[in-house]
């Protein structure tokens, strides 16, 4: 029975992987049972879904933002105009 | 004048125009000068040779960036492509058995994190340019634009598991970078 529980149960690398795989692909039925399961126990990685969430959301609205101001660069366009000539 | 009637004249109105718009996005998005300046001029360049295809019905503003996003996605390609897959001084954050090492536990956060705040955007950038090279482009090239995992695969050639297993990693360096240098600052 321990054996069985064992196979059954996953590590944490293996749990938090599994919280990655989710959001991007979606898990198998066993799968997420399998991460409920641990998460249910394991507070650790309970958090770390939670984070996994937020460095989402503040990444894509980090890198995805468009309010960014113009940067003078004189020297990029006379380099560019000589380019072009 | 017609804006399709002197090209050359045109693109170097358009380099004086949008130059600086253009050149702070990809700063923004590379973090590196050098990369930002080239990838800028290969934008106009490319803007020149295909100026035929400029139908006049978009904004040439958007038209540009629309160019210059293409240009960054292919500069993470080729990172991508070109870094290594593992090195030894990667982190450690789990035993042999697969539980978490001590020092990289996920800590309950303390601190907010104000999306817009100056200090708080340093530091994400910090914690971006720290990952090594192949982990922090394939994060990069995740919020390029919405695009699909599957579709990210294809164009990065790798495997579904390797893809998750590549964000897995970077997301918990990213983590415990914040979690260091702003969630949990002591």
């Amino acid at each position: 029975m321990k054996g069985l529980m064992n196979k059954m149960m996953l590590s944490c690398v293996k749990a938090t992987e599994m919280v990655e795989k989710k959001k991007l692909f979606g898990l198998t039925w066993k799968e997420n049972m399998q991460l409920k399961a641990h998460n249910a126990m394991c507070k650790v990685c309970k958090e770390y879904e939670m984070q996994s969430e937020i460095i989402d959301s503040v990444l894509k609205h980090y890198l995805q933002r468009d309010n960014i101001i113009p940067l003078n660069n004189e020297k990029l366009k006379l380099k560019i105009i000589s380019k072009l000539k | 004048m017609n804006d399709t009637a002197n090209p050359p004249a045109t693109i170097t109105c358009w380099v004086e125009a949008h130059t600086d718009a253009l050149f702070a996005w990809a700063l923004h998005k590379t973090s590196s000068l050098e990369t930002a300046e080239d990838l800028v001029q290969d934008t106009f360049l490319a803007a020149s040779e295909s100026f035929e295809k400029f139908k006049g019905n978009s904004e040439p503003k958007t038209w540009l960036l629309a160019i210059l996003n293409n240009k960054i996605a292919e500069h993470y390609r080729k990172l991508f492509r070109h870094s290594e897959m593992h090195s030894s001084k990667d982190p450690v954050f789990f035993s042999e058995e697969g539980a978490w090492q001590p020092a990289q536990m996920p800590q309950q956060w303390g601190s907010e994190h104000p999306l817009d705040d100056a200090d708080f955007r340093k530091i994400l950038e910090k914690c971006m340019n720290k990952l090594p090279a192949q982990w922090s482009a394939a994060l990069h090239y995740k919020y390029l634009e919405e695009k699909k995992p599957e579709l990210i695969c294809q164009e990065l050639e790798i495997s579904d598991t390797n893809y998750w297993q590549i964000v897995h990693r970077a997301k918990l360096q990213m983590r415990k970078c914040l979690e260091m240098n702003w969630f949990n600052k002591q």
